[in-house]
């Protein structure tokens, strides 16, 4: 089967949230809209306390090319531009308090019915751009970005990713089981964007009942492929090199090698936003882990607090330790039940104190385990060490900034080594480092 | 066999004289003096005076007679001895030191999670912006430190780190790696400072720190010298170590117990066979702390006294010494 060099088979623990259909999340009092929701340049809030907004009204303005803007999850009036803990960074930012009204009036001319397909590319982005649309699998870059390659970098392979390889999460699962049609005329517009005449729709062979579906629904023009169960095998480099057998350069994008990378979820939103007009307000997650009372797949406006997500779930068990937002390789661990649901949250996990591990780190011993495991070909082994030291200049040399973060390295580490801690503050020092000269220049 | 040794001896003999040649030809003498400069300085390359290290701002010092004398390091005396060498006067900066501009300790002040990963502050502070519950607050897992080229900061039980004045030379490279800005250079002799650099209001404040400044600014209106500046950002008063006179009266009002005194001041008296009554102690002192009638010998209360020393300063007779001195 197709795959990649490396990588590692954690536990899948797919079986909470396997056979669970998606449930729409009703409607909660109040909601926390990010206005930074996306990598890249800020977004300017539009709105102010005091106004009312509709359902699909624009709340933020995107300051720059590579941004996106906010939209209002439902309908009701704005308490203010507040300081909230995003559950990315940790840190406040600015976000649009909405009281809802219960109503969930929808703004102005949507949703509409069009044929998108009688658009051209030029216009589909710029409504994809208006929508807010970023990478739904967690990383959230813009996805219009994504669709404007540059003249010289032509874009000729389009993968649809439903791979889902982190642990626990099954939310892109049960979106190819429930909502096919969603994802492929999704797929379907970027290949009209692109002028593209096939696409790779990519599934981990523990999903076969999503392959059978998707096989059904898709044309002849998008093909289906089974990948191997490895982690990281939906990581954006990981799964170019196995479908396409592309190797993404060091420090490039997947557009250096003519690739063009999708989540599942976002070619459903990218599909909805072109023929309904309906900006991203809604994603579904997995809400899974043994912590928490009723697993379950949800339908849940962007902006919802934790809070009131994990109480729509049963509640958390008594024992539950740890909330991490995304799966448990690379998702963020959350101080604080207020943080909000967002465009990236993949999965909201709870794990038990008993499976949450707090042991300290020891030495390197060299075994090399990380080594074999390392997606990237890197030496993690080295660069823990340098780390350790705060030697980012060294390094640089053992080309630091290619990691791409997986945590394979740490999962296999026997010494409990904290490694992509350590190489995300090396990277830390190094861009500070960077930043410090341009400004000297 | 013979022809291999006459060969690569032959080879071995020409390379030898060429070098020997170009060794001779191409020599560059090192001036004597930068390896006796170099000897005076500290040797520990913290690079403090912005080059690469000792040797090369020792050739810096020797071969461009307008350096400065960057190195924080050196005292009085051997900045003298090498400027004897160099022959020429070289502007000395009085001696810094590191000041650590938090109190909240592992007793005071709070946590918002508990960090699991490694023990570096940089790293520490990637995490959702470092575990303390206050966001300004040091941290304490010690990369101070750890950077210290003097071994002159440590991590003390508390969870904060201590400055060890004797060795500190006021490089700065705690300031600059010290994630959360907590750290400044004084002047070795200031001795008061207040320890808090929390922007937060003090109702945060209070929920975060027991300690924390809160803005009261009851320091800032009882200072009788002016020396200690609001700044602009609503973050707590900066004590200005060139106006400040070391009276701690701030120390006695912050309700907070935030503003830190090393060594308290000693306290003076008045010579008596010196004092020609003047009367401008009397004028001078802000503490109402002198008395006596003009013409004949002024007294201090040691009482009232808290030996900020505009009076030494200003007595024309030199008849007003600190407490202890002759």
């Amino acid at each position: 089967m197709l795959s990649f060099r490396g990588g590692i088979h954690p536990p899948g623990m797919k079986h909470l949230v396997r056979d669970r259909a998606i449930v729409d999340m009703p409607l909660v009092p109040l909601y926390r809209v990010l206005v930074q929701q996306h990598i890249g340049a800020p977004a300017k809030p539009l709105v102010k306390a005091g106004d009312t907004v509709k359902r699909g009204q624009m709340l933020s303005e995107p300051l720059g090319f590579v941004s996106a803007s906010v939209h209002a999850p439902t309908s009701g009036k704005v308490r203010g531009v507040e300081n909230c803990i995003n559950p990315v960074t940790g840190l406040g930012s600015p976000c649009v308090v909405i009281e809802a009204d219960g109503e969930d009036a929808w703004a102005e001319g949507i949703p509409f019915d069009v044929d998108p397909f009688s658009m051209d590319g030029s216009e589909l982005i710029s409504r994809i751009r208006s929508s807010g649309i970023v990478g739904m699998g967690g990383a959230t870059f813009p996805s219009h970005v994504k669709l404007s390659p540059p003249r010289d970098k032509p874009i000729d392979a389009f993968i649809v990713n439903g791979v889902e390889c982190e642990p626990y999460l099954g939310a892109d699962h049960r979106l190819m089981l429930e909502e096919p049609q969603r994802i492929v005329l999704g797929a379907r517009l970027v290949m009209h964007i692109l002028g593209l005449s096939v696409a790779v729709v990519a599934i981990e062979a523990n999903k076969l009942d999503a392959v059978e579906v998707m096989r059904k629904n898709a044309p002849g023009s998008i093909r289906v492929e089974v990948l191997d169960v490895k982690y990281p095998q939906g990581a954006e480099k990981q799964l170019i090199k196995a479908i396409l057998d592309r190797e993404v350069p060091p420090g490039g994008l997947p557009m250096d090698v003519g690739a063009l990378v999708h989540n599942a979820g976002t070619c459903a939103a990218i599909w909805d936003a072109c023929s309904r007009g309906i900006p991203l307000i809604e994603r579904v997650t997995s809400v899974t882990g043994s912590g928490i009372r009723e697993p379950k797949n949800i339908r849940v406006r962007v902006g919802t607090p934790l809070r009131d997500v994990i109480d729509f779930c049963g509640g958390l068990q008594e024992d539950a330790s740890k909330v991490i937002f995304g799966g448990p390789m690379m998702g963020i661990a959350q101080y604080s039940m207020d943080v909000p649901v967002t465009k990236g949250t993949s999965g909201i996990l709870v794990l038990r104190s008993r499976e949450v591990d707090r042991s300290s780190y020891t030495s390197c011993i060299s075994c090399g385990r990380c080594v074999d495991a390392c997606p990237m070909g890197l030496l993690p082994n080295v660069l823990s060490r340098l780390g350790e030291r705060s030697m980012w200049e060294d390094a640089l040399e053992y080309n630091l900034m290619d990691c791409i973060e997986c945590g394979s390295c740490a999962y296999v580490c026997p010494a409990y080594r904290p490694i992509v801690h350590f190489i995300k503050h090396m990277k830390a020092l190094a861009r500070e480092a960077s930043a410090k000269k341009r400004q000297a220049v | 066999m013979l022809d291999a040794v006459f060969v690569i001896g032959g080879v071995g003999f020409l390379a030898a004289l060429v070098l020997g040649i170009a060794a001779v030809t191409f020599a560059v003498k090192p001036d004597p003096k930068e390896a006796e400069v170099l000897d005076l300085l500290p040797g520990a390359n913290c690079g403090a005076c912005g080059y690469a290290g000792c040797a090369a701002f020792a050739h810096a010092l020797v071969q461009d007679p307008d350096t400065p004398m960057a190195c924080t390091a050196v005292d009085a005396d051997t900045a003298q001895r090498i400027s004897s060498l160099l022959g020429r006067e070289l502007d000395v900066a009085g001696p810094m030191v590191a000041s650590v501009r938090c109190m909240g300790s592992k007793d005071s002040a709070g946590s918002r999670f508990s960090y699991v990963g490694p023990m570096d502050c940089r790293a520490a502070q990637l995490v959702a912006g470092g575990y303390k519950a206050c966001g300004y607050g040091c941290l304490g897992l010690g990369t101070c430190e750890a950077v210290c080229p003097f071994d002159a900061i440590h991590m003390g039980a508390d969870g904060l780190p201590e400055v060890v004045l004797e060795r500190c030379t006021g490089c700065g490279t705690c300031v600059d790696a010290c994630p959360r800005g907590i750290i400044r250079l004084v002047p070795k002799d200031a001795l008061v400072e207040l320890r808090c650099v929390s922007l937060d209001s003090p109702k945060v404040m209070k929920g975060a720190c027991d300690i924390g400044c809160i803005k009261c600014m009851l320091c800032v209106n009882v200072c009788p010298f002016d020396a200690i500046d609001v700044l602009d950002n609503g973050g707590p008063p900066v004590i200005d170590q060139d106006k400040c006179h070391r009276c701690s009266l701030c120390v006695d009002v912050c309700p907070r117990g935030v503003i830190d005194i090393y060594r308290v001041p000693q306290k003076v008296r008045i010579v008596e066979d010196r004092c020609i009554g003047c009367s401008i102690c009397d004028q001078v002192c802000p503490f109402d702390a002198i008395s006596g009638e003009p013409k004949g010998v002024y007294v201090v209360d040691l009482d009232r006294c808290r030996g900020c020393g505009l009076c030494v300063d200003k007595c024309p007779k030199d008849a007003i010494v600190r407490v202890g001195d002759a």
